[in-house]
């Protein structure tokens, strides 16, 4: 009951470094993922994440940051207890072509009289110990990946140069980024450089069955429907570099999951959700359609 | 009396020469005893009278008296007389054609009336205009009318004469010619056709003259091409559409007859209708809608090529050429409105959806191809129109019209992709002998080493003379342990098919009701189980079992029992997860049943459809159940009671299932043993001898030699290993092809020869401005390497041009991009922008300063620029430069000769030795001096060339494509550019597109570089026509711009500022004033568009 004083929230806001996942993201593990990813962790190695768009790569990251745990150490009294434990927050940056080192480091704003040092949110991640997520992080501009090379190796130092700084990484923090190897030209692969300092995951989609439990649970359709879009999925990976730059990813599975449990005829919800985003080529939509549809009747 | 009167006659013809008397004495003769006294004195004073009446009349007179006897015969003397006043009122006009008409009279008076002859000698009257050539062609009319008249009332010949009339006012040659051969003529066509036959042949004379004979020789043979009810209404047409379009209409009226003769006799009607619509609007229209009937016919059905007529005639109301255009096929519309009320689905059409489809099902790089083309390789399969695959590719037939709408026929091609596709993804060629089946006890896989010991049942060991025969296959050993291979091929076909189809529908629910159509009618073409003996129904009802349709199983009540566990077995294979090997398994099993069950014809009165009780459950029963053996015992026996005659029949294979199509797994793992692609891996290639082959095609039943040519068995195997060794040299050929091109883009240019390459055919519409559409697929352009010379050209280019080379590469690196480029005033950068900054503090002091934008960004440039080159090749830049100042020296010699030809000749001499450059070698040189500044500053870019004949053969001579390296060999090449035909600008600059469409690059620019306007045969109405060719260049420059590509069109005619301006439109070009200047312009003005 509220009542009409009380202003009602329809947003939640967190300053960046401060995001927590509160529930723990839905993944299931596929191989030995977890735990390469947990030793990384504990050895402070950066991580990469290979795979095509729409297989978990985000997801795992969340996943790991939520099952990561950092004792929360509060100083009382001159003795150091540990008070919580608490999982990760985690920074996640969308890269982007026009993406600077100074707006991942931070930078100078004028505000009224005076200028105002901003943290950018790799700064922010540095200070709060977060997983700090470079998602695409190809699509960067070449002086940012530069910019990441001290945090990766043994330094773990970001050097925040407007400033004169350094600032070493607290205990927790990771860098992980994620590149697809697939659609990227040969312009935009990632140096060597940079490439090895890394330890390395390669995703790919799901097997049959375990992506078909993943559909069901994420998009609230029958475990059949689910299977059979799993299985359409196959094929339809089946076209890749053959018409189809990237097959239909298992996000695009779950929506069409969802259209299905929301009612859509299977057909239609592949063919809105799944033939129609993967491409623009007619003839390429129609070999696609008739795979949907030697799989799923009217 | 009489005597002396035919003294008197004697006496009067004493003065002609003596031929007529021999002639009066042998038709007095003969009258004498037919005619009374009187009639007799008449007829001689006729004689005398015809003989008197002018010089050479004696000549009529000596033919009267020799027609007179045979004539008698036929007629009273009162209707001879009364002919005979015809032939004497003729004798005015001329007493040859007189003699003629009287020679005629004893053939021709049967067949006319008394008036009927005035109106004939009459006509033949008519033809003669006072001429020595009239008056023969008018004697050959009396002449050829006895053999006329048989076939031709007299009523008709009205038509004939006027035709040959019209024929005389042109050339008494050709009518008498006409004439003659009419008797022939008219005999070959029916009586009904004769009359509208020389009606329209009045038409040719009167609008194509020369065209007559040519139609009296060919037209009855191209009128029998026509339905013969419709022939009067075909030439009625051609009559119709002849007096519209003039001298065409003789070529239409065979050509249309020609193409008539290709469709159907039953729709000329229908046909001729709707052509009679359209010959009110266009006699061309009507034609070629005619000569289009058979490629349309070949998609339409009557009805449809109704709809078709009428959209296209609504087009002809519009506008008549793109009317004309719609009905000769040369319209994009055309193409587009026939396919769209087709139900026939091509494969061509599909065929390309239908690859990636089974491509997706397979996960592997199947093609996707007509029958006909593996049919044609001669390896095995001979028959065109069923689906099937060699392991590699699915072949299915050219087109399916099966049901009425295009999807329903569409779906027939889905269910049979799917099901070959299901051959290649679940494994129909992976038998393998050491594996064992799933759903079946190992043992009765009746591979695997019980193969090698010899099976207990039908199984032939493969050792001969002690030595083992090499085998080539799993597959084929499989085959080998069973006495009757026929037998158990066609047990092993169904039962995989079986599988088949049960996975597909299992894993492809949405396909399910296509096949289970399919299926239904397959089973409704079955041919009745009843007349077959027993081991063959038995055969034909596991294939209808197989179909899905137990309830269509027809088999003596009494026998159920037999039927029933081979039906067992076969259900079996529906299990999930069931193999090839399961296949294999119960294939041996099933042959173990049936090859005891004699072949002989059943007698049973109790023929039902087999009730499956255990349809619900077939798992019951126990494994042994299946077993032959113990509870088959007495399967001979059993079938005692039902066998009138112990006669064995021979055994023939079911027909085969239209949608599953050919099934060769016995040919398909030796191809892919050939190729080298075992399933176990990396197995050589094996050789294989003709011997071995022979004796591989004498035991297979999947290769029927006598099918597959016609010659004895030693040739036929011969030619078989050839193709096959072909088609497999084919497939490793390729292979290294392609290694090869991967090796080329990795190792350079420089090593080795460049093979000659066949030139790689493009297809490209055309615009038809009249029609004011695409003609579709009208140009093929020929896509080929340019051939190689030496670099030295290259090299002494640049020699030449030592200071305009600095020049333009100094030029073009000045282009060359700053690797950033900043932006200012922005609220967020990469840091302070210092002016801004300090603006801002000065206006911050005074006291109002708002502007936040104090930042710069460097934002990275890149250049991304591609660009084709198209170069006109065609002969006229063969021509040489004329430089102006010779021009003005011309004026100068006063009229001297002898100063002129010195000067000639001096000019000639420094020709020689100094040949002038023609127009192709300034473009040379622009291109070399082009690809220098280019190579500076590292755009991409492609050189190409031009030329050709016709529509059919575009030479595109590549001399360095887009992707190719600058090297010695694009040196080489541009040395080689020559000068070669026609300038059809259209499809080259459509090839250009398609280029730069597969260039990755932000900015594309295509340049065309010509000497002079686009020209080329049948690229327009005639040579001299224009409009055409400009509006097809117009149009495919269009098209580059719609692809964001920057169109720019160069030319050093002159006068080319006419056509350019109409080609270019808004588009930029440029008119090389002075053409010397090219190499020179060039370069700038590339610098100028992209810069």
């Amino acid at each position: 009951m509220t009542t009409a004083t009380e202003p009602i929230t329809e947003y939640r806001s967190w300053a960046v470094e401060e995001f927590r996942l509160e529930e723990e993201p839905y993944y299931v593990p596929v191989a030995d993922e977890v735990e390469v990813f947990q030793a990384a962790w504990n050895s402070k190695i950066p991580v990469l994440l290979k795979g095509p768009t729409g297989c978990g790569k985000t997801r795992f990251v969340e996943y790991m940051a939520y099952h990561l745990n950092r004792p929360l150490a509060v100083v009382r009294d001159g003795k150091t207890e540990i008070e919580d434990e608490s999982n990760l927050p985690l920074v996640t940056v969308a890269c982007h072509e026009d993406l600077t080192a100074s707006d991942l480091v931070g930078r100078y704003l004028l505000e009224g009289n005076e200028t105002v040092w901003i943290d950018g949110p790799l700064t922010r991640a540095v200070k709060a110990g977060a997983i700090c997520y470079l998602d695409e992080v190809v699509e960067a501009r070449k002086d940012t990946t530069v910019l990441i090379h001290p945090l990766t190796d043994h330094r773990r130092i970001l050097p925040v140069e407007k400033k004169s700084q350094l600032l070493q990484a607290r205990d927790g923090f990771l860098l992980v980024i994620s590149f697809n190897p697939g659609y990227q030209s040969a312009l935009k692969d990632l140096k060597q450089s940079t490439r090895q300092r890394f330890v390395a995951v390669e995703f790919d989609y799901p097997p049959r069955e375990t992506e078909a439990e993943i559909v069901q649970h994420e998009s609230g359709c029958d475990y059949d429907v689910a299977l059979n879009l799993a299985k359409m999925a196959e094929k339809i990976r089946n076209l890749r570099e053959h018409g189809l730059a990237e097959g239909a990813s298992t996000r695009l599975l779950i929506y069409a999951g969802r259209m299905i449990a929301e009612g859509v005829s299977p057909r239609r919800a592949c063919q809105v959700s799944i033939v129609w985003p993967l491409t623009d080529d007619g003839e390429v939509q129609r070999s696609i359609e008739e795979v949907v549809s030697s799989i799923f009747e009217d | 009396m009489t005597a002396q009167l035919i003294e008197e006659a004697r006496e009067g013809l004493r003065q002609f020469p003596p031929a007529l008397a021999q002639e009066f004495e042998a038709a007095v003769e003969a009258v004498q005893p037919i005619l009374e006294p009187d009639e007799l004195g008449h007829w001689l004073g006729d004689g005398l009278d015809i003989a008197r009446h002018s010089l050479r009349s004696w000549e009529a007179a000596s033919e009267y008296f020799r027609a007179s006897g045979p004539v008698l015969e036929q007629v009273t003397y009162d209707r001879m007389r009364e002919w005979c006043l015809v032939g004497i009122d003729l004798m005015e006009t001329s007493p040859a054609l007189s003699g003629a008409l009287f020679r005629a009279s004893p053939a021709v008076l049967p067949h006319l009336s008394v008036p009927q002859a005035n109106d004939w000698a009459a006509q033949g009257k008519s033809l003669y205009k006072g001429t020595w050539k009239s008056g023969s062609l008018s004697a050959q009319y009396f002449d050829v009318s006895p053999q006329i008249l048989p076939h031709l009332p007299l009523s008709q010949m009205r038509l004939l004469v006027d035709l040959i009339d019209s024929l005389a006012s042109h050339s008494y040659e050709l009518a008498s010619a006409c004439l003659g051969m009419a008797p022939g003529v008219l005999s070959q066509l029916d009586r009904s056709d004769r009359a509208p036959f020389l009606e329209f042949g009045g038409i040719v004379a009167h609008t194509a003259w020369v065209d007559a004979r040519v139609y009296f020789e060919r037209g009855p043979g191209a009128l029998r091409q026509v339905s013969e009810d419709q022939r009067p209404r075909y030439l009625s047409l051609a009559g119709q559409v002849a007096m519209q379009v003039g001298r065409l209409g003789h070529p239409y009226f065979i050509e249309a007859a020609q193409a008539l003769s290709e469709v159907d006799k039953d729709i000329h009607q229908g046909l001729l209708e709707l052509s009679e619509q359209l010959a009110g609007h266009s006699g061309d229209a009507a034609m070629e809608f005619l000569k289009s009937s058979p490629r349309v016919a070949n998609r339409l059905g009557i009805d449809d090529i109704a709809r078709w007529q009428e959209f296209g005639l609504q087009i002809l109301q519009q506008s008549r050429d793109g009317g004309e255009a719609f009905f000769r096929l040369e319209s994009a519309r055309g193409e587009e409105v026939m396919e769209a009320l087709s139900s026939r689905v091509d494969l061509d059409r599909v065929s390309e959806l239908i690859r990636m489809y089974c491509k997706a099902l397979t996960g592997v790089d199947v093609g996707v191809k007509a029958s006909e083309e593996l049919t044609a390789k001669g390896v095995g399969w001979v028959d065109e129109s069923s689906p099937t695959t060699e392991g590699t590719t699915i072949y299915l037939p050219e087109n399916v019209e099966r049901y009425p709408t295009k999807d329903e026929n569409f779906a027939v091609y889905k269910v049979f992709a799917t099901h070959q596709a299901g051959r290649l993804e679940f494994g129909s060629f992976e038998y393998q002998s050491d594996l064992d089946p799933v759903h079946f006890p190992a043992a009765q896989n009746g591979a695997g080493s019980s193969a090698q010991n010899g099976h207990s049942n039908g199984v032939a060991p493969a050792v001969v003379d002690g030595e083992a025969a090499e085998i080539h296959t799993d597959m084929e050993r499989f085959f080998d342990q069973f006495d009757d291979r026929r037998l158990a091929h066609d047990l092993f076909t169904i039962v995989e098919d079986t599988r088949i189809d049960t996975i597909v529908k299992r894993e492809y629910a949405g396909v399910r009701r296509a096949f289970s159509r399919l299926q239904q009618a397959a089973i409704d073409r079955r041919r009745p189980v009843e007349d077959m003996p027993a081991r063959q129904a038995m055969v034909e009802n596991l294939l209808r079992a197989s179909l899905d349709e137990i309830g269509r199983i027809r088999w003596p009540n009494e026998l159920a029992e037999e039927m029933r566990t081979p039906l067992r077995i076969l259900n079996r294979i529906r299990h999930e997860g069931a193999t090839v090997q399961d296949s294999a398994a119960a294939t041996a099993l099933l042959y173990e049943w049936l090859s005891q069950i004699p072949n002989v014809e059943l007698d049973s009165e109790d023929w039902s459809d087999f009730e499956q009780e255990m349809s619900g459950d077939p798992d019951s029963g126990e494994d042994s159940d299946m077993m032959p053996g113990s509870g088959s015992s007495g399967l001979e026996e059993s079938f005692m009671p039902f066998m009138p005659g112990s006669e064995e029949r021979p055994y023939d294979s079911p027909d085969p299932v239209d949608f599953r199509g050919d099934f060769k797994p016995e040919l398909v793992q030796l191809l892919m043993k050939l190729k080298g692609e075992t399933g176990s891996g990396d197995a050589p290639p094996i050789p294989l001898t003709k011997e071995q082959l022979q004796e591989l095609l004498e035991k297979s039943v999947e290769i029927s030699i006598n099918e597959l040519m016609d010659m004895d068995l030693a040739e036929s195997s011969g030619m078989f290993l050839d193709n096959l060794l072909k088609e497999v040299n084919q497939i490793q050929g390729e292979r290294q092809e392609g290694q090869q091109a991967m090796g080329d883009d990795s190792t350079g240019a420089e090593d080795g020869e460049e093979l000659p390459v066949e030139a790689a055919s493009f297809y490209y519409d055309e615009w038809d401005f009249r029609a004011a559409d695409y003609k579709p697929r009208w140009c093929r352009v020929q896509e080929q390497r340019g051939e190689s010379g030496s670099t030295s050209y290259y090299t002494e280019t640049l020699h030449e041009h030592t200071q305009l080379v600095q020049e333009t590469r100094k030029q073009f690196e000045m282009l060359r991009p700053e690797l950033f480029r900043k932006m200012k005033r922005l609220t967020d950068g990469e840091d302070y922008d210092l002016d801004a900054v300090i603006e801002w503090y000065t206006e911050k002091i005074a006291g109002g300063a708002s502007e936040t934008k104090l930042f710069y960004r460097r934002n990275k440039v890149e250049r991304d620029v591609a660009v084709a080159f198209l170069l006109d090749v065609s002969a006229s830049t063969d021509e040489e430069i004329q430089k102006h100042h010779d021009q003005r020296q011309d004026d100068q010699f006063d009229d001297d000769p002898r100063k002129y030809l010195s000067w000639w000749a001096q000019r000639r001499a420094e020709a020689a030795r100094h040949p002038g450059k023609r127009i192709i070698d300034l473009e040379k040189e622009a291109t070399v001096l082009l690809i220098e500044a280019l190579e500076t500053i590292g755009d991409k870019y492609g050189v190409y060339g031009f030329s050709g004949y016709g529509r059919d053969n575009v030479e595109f001579f590549v001399y360095k494509d887009m992707d190719e390296p600058f090297g010695d060999r694009i040196k080489e090449r541009i040395d080689k550019i020559a000068p070669v035909r026609s300038t059809r600008m259209g499809p080259a600059i459509r090839h250009c597109i398609w280029k730069l469409q597969n260039t990755d690059a932000k900015v594309k620019i295509l340049m065309l570089l010509s000497d002079g306007r686009p020209q080329d045969h049948g690229y327009g109405r005639d040579r001299t026509e224009k409009e055409y060719a400009i509006h097809d260049t117009k149009m495919a420059l269009t098209e580059a711009r719609r692809e964001g590509m920057v169109p720019f069109a160069l030319t050093v005619d002159r006068a080319g500022h006419d056509y350019l301006k109409q080609m270019c439109q808004d588009m930029a070009y440029e008119v090389v004033a002075d053409i010397e200047s090219l190499p020179r312009r060039l370069p700038a003005l590339y610098r100028r568009l992209t810069g």
